[in-house]
């Protein structure tokens, strides 16, 4: 790292610092009531609470449980769906009116549907979650099946590899690169639609820590939830950049 | 007979039978005729050199070759057999050696792709890969990606590549358009003695009138629109042949003159 990196990072830490600083000064002041606003301090303190006596702990494991699963299937069903209908032009051409008409469609308006269809169940959670995640993944996936150069499928053909070995060694390293950024993309989505399904239908997690806790007015309890909700979907970006750092090195090799 | 003239002659009828053959090859694309009838004999082992204006056909005629299109009317065939699709004997050489080469694997990666699709066992890879990059004059660069190289460089790796699958047959798509002078002269006397020592039949198409003499054992003029044969000439210099001494032959001066008056005819 060179020394206007550093800096940046430093000016980067002492900018959330200020942030937390206002924080601590605002409830200070008492310019919010403390019953709705906790300070940095008291919900820290919930934080360590919450994590000593266990309760915590579970919460956040049956939220990143939410996440990762419906995450995984929408990875999976994305990417061989995306697969299917990027690599053919005719696929392209019938499928994609009904994936535009799907795609903008909000998740929270089809999750009336699935409880009516499956309850308040775990399984609502995964199928939700992975609907709303399959779409970045998908679109990209598509994106980067159609655009593989065709020069490339030339020299397969004329190295007679087999359509499996096209498909695994040509196009999907091909498309990794768009693949990835919507892996990324939809781990934000997958995110949002564990907490809205552990609220709406009560699944154990931080979503329905965050609801319990505002309804009986533990403000410190809310922002601890709120505090590891936020440190979640920084530290699985951070880990997706790391992932893609590492799948695409290719990519940064010549600059 | 004796035996030793037996072979002499069973070896001088192999070299009389084309290897590749175009019989009265017709390609029509999108309404447009872009060869036609385009009847021409390759011999096995023959540097055979394809020019003409752009737009005259002569890529289309290197991929008919290829097996990437088939003729319309008319045949291609290879030994003797109508060539329905490419096979692991013929190599071909793009130009676009930026497209051509896998931007995700190294050097010694792209190599491999060959030789995994002639199901080379994993274990002899590694000694075949560094053997071909000695070959095209790049050791020691297994482990950079393409990007990381110069133009001459991925071209020279994309050459690798083909030969890895042990072509009989080169064909070469205008391979140094690309490249500067310098470049472009070390690699068509590194391509020459690659194939003539292997008796590798090379189609060599070139908008170059000067490679295509100095390359060549025979040279092709396309006519433009549709794409048909215009000119022939034998190339009687002798060989290995030298970058100042053939260029100053007065039968290479010869060739260049009838070559470039063919072309300036068809450019009207």
């Amino acid at each position: 790292m060179n020394r206007a990196a550093i800096l940046w990072r430093v000016a980067s830490v002492l900018v959330a610092a200020g942030f937390i600083a206002a924080w601590q000064l605002v409830t200070n002041l008492k310019l919010v009531s403390p019953v709705f606003l906790p300070g940095p301090d008291r919900a820290w303190a919930a934080l360590v609470r919450g994590f000593s006596s266990g309760d915590l702990a579970g919460k956040l494991i049956g939220t990143l449980e939410h996440m990762t699963y419906g995450w995984f299937a929408a990875s999976i069903a994305g990417i061989a769906l995306g697969a299917l209908i990027g690599s053919s032009k005719m696929m392209r051409a019938y499928v994609a009116p009904s994936l535009e008409f799907l795609r903008p469609l909000p998740v929270s308006a089809i999750i009336p549907v699935a409880i009516a269809m499956l309850g308040l169940t775990q399984g609502m959670a995964l199928f939700v979650i992975a609907f709303g995640a399959i779409w970045p993944i998908m679109l990209a996936t598509i994106h980067g099946f159609a655009a593989v150069e065709p020069r490339l499928y030339e020299v397969a053909r004329s190295l007679q590899m087999s359509r499996t070995a096209i498909i695994g060694k040509i196009a999907l390293p091909s498309a990794l690169p768009d693949i990835l950024a919507g892996m990324r993309l939809s781990l934000t989505v997958a995110l949002i639609l564990s907490v809205v399904c552990e609220i709406l239908a009560g699944l154990d997690g931080l979503g329905h820590w965050v609801l319990l806790s505002a309804r009986a007015f533990r403000s410190a309890d809310l922002f601890a939830g709120v505090i590891l909700l936020g440190a979640t979907g920084y530290l699985t970006s951070i880990a997706m950049s790391l992932v893609e750092q590492r799948l695409l090195a290719w990519q940064t090799a010549a600059r | 007979m004796s035996v030793v003239a037996r072979l002499i002659e069973a070896r001088a009828a192999r070299r009389q039978k084309p290897l590749i053959a175009f019989n009265a090859a017709t390609l029509r694309l999108g309404g447009k005729t872009i060869i036609e009838n385009l009847d021409l004999q390759v011999r096995p082992g023959e540097f055979l050199c394809i020019v003409g204006a752009s737009g005259c056909g002569k890529t289309t005629a290197l991929r008919l070759a290829a097996g990437l299109y088939r003729p319309t009317s008319g045949a291609v065939t290879f030994e003797g057999e109508e060539i329905t699709e490419p096979r692991r004997e013929v190599a071909i050489v793009f130009q676009d050696y930026g497209k051509a080469l896998l931007p995700w694997r190294t050097a010694a990666g792209n190599i491999s792709l060959a030789l995994e699709a002639s199901r080379v066992p994993a274990r002899e890879r590694g000694a075949r890969i560094e053997a071909l990059l000695r070959k095209v004059g790049l050791p020691g660069h297994a482990d950079k990606y393409p990007t990381e190289m110069s133009g001459g460089m991925q071209q020279r790796l994309q050459i690798a590549r083909c030969l890895a699958q042990e072509p009989t047959t080169l064909l070469m798509d205008e391979p140094f358009g690309a490249l500067d002078a310098m470049t472009r002269q070390g690699l068509q006397d590194e391509v020459l003695s690659l194939t003539q020592a292997s008796e590798t039949t090379v189609i060599f198409v070139t908008h170059d009138l000067d490679e295509a003499i100095y390359l060549g054992d025979r040279v092709i003029g396309l006519l433009p629109h549709p794409g048909r044969i215009g000119i022939e000439l034998d190339v009687d210099l002798p060989r290995p042949r030298d970058q100042l001494a053939t260029r100053e032959h007065p039968e290479f001066l010869r060739l260049r003159r009838q070559l470039f008056d063919f072309i300036k005819a068809t450019e009207h």
